[in-house]
């Protein structure tokens, strides 16, 4: 027995609300960096999903290449922590506020 | 002969190197740029005598010698695309001015040593660089092959003539001078640029010469009737022949456009010859006399021509009576003369219009050349009434100067008498039939007793008579070269008018009026370029009073006694050892003669009164209008923004959140409008 499609998107978009709630509350640089991740993946579930629904592979590639992209983002992500940290002693986004008019 | 034409334009080269000589090596060169002017400008002369002997021996050359850019669109006429080239025309017109103008350019050059650099002069490097630059100019004007050519030598002439009047530019009156001749002729190129683009627009060529000339389109068109540009093609030549013409009156000095040329006196005199006889001035006529069949094609043009000719001729002569500077009585001549000369070719007198031209230079740049020398010897006073009783302590200057004018009062049988009588006499045979020639030789007529009165007022006052001043008791010397241009001059004002003794051929019959056969073709010409080609074009009815014989010794007659009745009273009143002024026994009409007839005036004032509004309304237009609505849309978008940029907090936050309720918005949107939620 196979698994209705709307639970895989039911679960995809639980993922990308959790994510996303991260992004709007938290101020730790860190804690966004993983909602990122997760709203990402949110994205390669529904991808993977609907790949197996319509049984062709373009969304698993399309997976796979989400996925390097994902940790060249991170790489980057942490990197920009990293400076973050040296420049102010903290990674809260709230403390930079300079990149502004 | 055969290769002669090859050379031709090294006519124009010459100056041309002599300029670039002058300019970059003049200050270290000995006579500072004098001795490149001198042999370039003696090359030029060499090389346009070549010129001329070619042509005399049955030879033309029409040679285009650089494209420089085509177009395809189709003309009004309908032939397909134009070409814009350089090209040499040397036919028998382009030939003899080649002459004139390098001859009188030559002299000049020569005078100068004398009159410049032998007066320590600064800035001659400058001066000779000008010259040479005039001088190049006006001869590849004179042999250019097209109206756009043509056009283009005009402006450079018409940028020399502004460099030279405004040589002393510290003074306050040269630059003002400068830039009045500047724009003053400037104005009437303004429509000669509109007449050259009128023609190539309508015919699809611009040359002078040959079957593809717009001449030859011109009267194609009129022939089959055509309908160009809603007008029908007889009117259509006439419009854009006068819109040509404009440019005519502005560099040539006639009525309205004359102003600039009295204060161009304020350049040197040796420049002042150079323009008058030469260069500038004669372009305008000339450019008349190159595209005669034009002209000739448009009754009414010519008609104008000769009317503002006639009308000028009296005009300026009336001015140079009351001058008292010796230069300004030569500059009204010099209108007056040109205004003779456009009279000529506006009755179809080519060979008339033509040879005044040609004995003009030579008289002109004579009294021009004179009046230099006598400002020499009079240190540097040009006032006529401080002068007196140079005739014995400079006679070379004396009887040349007389020479010349002689020749310009018309005095037979100096050359000024045999051009003008011819003017005259062509004049008055087409005013029998029509009324406005008429008038147009009246004024003429009546303009010759003028010219013989001013002309022997400026002799008396100057070289008879007692010393009024101590300059005049004890003349400056004057050196070689400044007599033996005179010299020269003297002897062509004296024998230039065998070239063409039309009344006396006329009376005894004999074959010699040579001007008349060179300028017909019997030698060498391009086709249709030919006295007899435009006389069939001409549309003028002849009259004679009797028999043409009568008519010839009453023109002859009628022109002589005026000239001398002028010149008697100048006699008279003048040549008594102690003259005194007689303007204010004129009253007002001395006052307004003047004054000019206040033609500065009102010109300052249409400039004041009529431009400088208008211009101020345009002004006030685009300062509110135009730039207000620029400003104003840069001050919302401004002010837009300096509230738009607060939502850049620095806050990724609030960035993600922006996103979130933009994207949750545009779905409420879409559903919306999809119907969703029904």
């Amino acid at each position: 027995m196979s698994i209705g499609i709307e639970y895989y998107v039911l679960l995809s978009m639980g993922l990308f609300c959790i994510g996303l709630f991260g992004v709007l509350t938290r101020r730790n640089a860190l804690m966004f960096l993983m909602s990122v991740e997760l709203m990402l993946n949110a994205a390669n579930i529904n991808l993977i999903a609907f790949a197996f629904y319509h049984g062709n592979l373009t969304g698993q590639v399309f997976a796979l290449f989400t996925m390097a992209l994902a940790a060249a983002e991170v790489a980057v992500g942490l990197g920009i922590i990293l400076v973050l940290y040296r420049n102010f002693r903290d990674v809260d986004v709230t403390v930079p506020t300079t990149m502004r008019w | 002969m055969e290769g002669a034409f090859s050379y031709a334009p090294a006519i124009a080269a010459f100056p041309l190197v002599a300029f670039v000589v002058a300019l970059t090596f003049g200050k270290w060169l000995p006579k500072k740029g004098a001795i490149p002017g001198i042999a370039a400008t003696a090359g030029s002369l060499l090389f346009s005598l070549w010129m001329l002997a070619a042509v005399a021996s049955g030879e033309v050359y029409h040679e285009t010698l650089y494209e420089w850019t085509a177009g395809a669109a189709a003309s009004e006429v309908g032939t397909e695309g134009i070409d814009f080239t350089f090209g040499i025309l040397i036919d028998p017109l382009a030939a003899l001015m080649l002459v004139i103008v390098s001859l009188v350019a030559f002299l000049v050059h020569v005078f100068s040593l004398g009159y410049m650099n032998a007066e320590g002069e600064t800035g001659l490097p400058r001066y000779y660089a000008g010259l040479g630059l005039f001088t190049f100019s006006m001869l590849a004007f004179v042999y250019a092959d097209n109206l756009l050519m043509a056009f283009i030598f005009f402006e450079l002439v018409g940028l020399c003539s502004y460099l030279l009047i405004g040589f002393w530019f510290r003074t306050r009156s040269a630059p003002s001078a400068a830039k009045k001749a500047f724009l003053v002729t400037r104005f009437g190129d303004y429509f000669f640029l509109i007449g050259v683009v009128a023609i190539a627009a309508t015919f699809g060529t611009v040359a002078f010469a040959g079957d593809d000339s717009f001449v030859a389109a011109a009267e194609t068109a009129i022939n089959d009737g055509d309908t160009l540009f809603g007008f029908d093609a007889q009117t259509w030549v006439t419009i854009t022949g006068l819109l040509v013409l404009g440019g005519v009156l502005g560099k040539s000095a006639q009525f309205p456009f004359h102003t600039w040329l009295p204060d161009a006196m304020e350049g040197p005199t040796t420049v002042s010859a150079l323009i008058h006889a030469a260069t500038m001035v004669a372009a305008g006529v000339y450019l008349v006399a190159r595209m005669f069949g034009y002209y000739a094609l448009s009754p009414t043009t010519l008609a104008i021509i000769a009317f503002v000719g006639g009308f000028t001729a009296l005009f300026a002569a009336t001015m140079g009576v009351v001058k008292d500077d010796i230069k300004q009585v030569l500059a009204y001549s010099t209108i007056s003369q040109y205004g003779y000369m456009m009279l000529g070719l506006g009755v179809g007198g080519y060979v008339a219009g033509v040879f005044h031209l040609m004995n003009h230079a030579f008289f002109k740049a004579l009294l021009f050349l004179g009046a230099g020398a006598v400002i020499i010897l009079m240190h540097h006073e040009q006032d006529m009434w401080k002068m007196g009783g140079l005739k014995d302590k400079a006679p070379v200057t004396y009887y040349t100067f007389l020479a010349g004018a002689l020749a310009l009062a018309g005095i037979i049988p100096f050359s000024g008498f045999w051009s003008k009588d011819e003017i005259l006499y062509d004049a008055m045979i087409v005013g029998l039939e029509e009324p406005v020639i008429l008038a147009a030789y009246a004024m003429g007529l009546a303009a010759v007793f003028f010219t013989g009165f001013y002309t022997f007022r400026m002799v008396f006052l100057t070289f008879h008579g007692e010393p009024r001043s101590e300059a005049a008791e004890d003349p400056h010397s004057i050196g070689w070269a400044v007599k033996a241009p005179l010299i020269t001059l003297g002897v062509l004002a004296l024998v230039a008018g065998v070239a063409n003794l039309a009344p006396v051929a006329k009376i005894v019959g004999a074959d010699i009026t040579f001007l008349e056969h060179w300028l017909d073709g019997e030698y060498g010409a391009v086709e249709g370029l030919t006295y007899s080609a435009y006389g069939e074009l001409v549309a003028y009815e002849t009259g004679v009073i009797g028999s043409e014989q009568l008519t010839v010794l009453i023109a002859a007659g009628l022109s002589l006694l005026l000239a001398f009745s002028g010149a008697g009273l100048a006699w008279k009143l003048y040549n008594v050892p102690e003259p005194v002024p007689y303007k204010d026994r004129l009253g007002t009409v001395g006052d307004a003669a003047e004054a000019n007839y206040y033609q500065d005036e009102y010109q300052v004032w249409l400039a004041n009164g009529l431009t400088r509004p208008v211009a101020r309304a345009a002004d006030r237009f685009d300062q509110t209008v135009i730039d207000g609505t620029v400003n104003g849309v840069s001050t919302a978008s401004l002010f837009g923004s300096s509230w738009m940029k607060r939502l850049q907090t620095g806050i990724v936050t609030n960035y993600a959140a922006l996103l979130v309720a933009g994207f949750i918005g545009l779905l409420l949107v879409l559903g919306l409008y999809g119907g969703w939620f029904l």
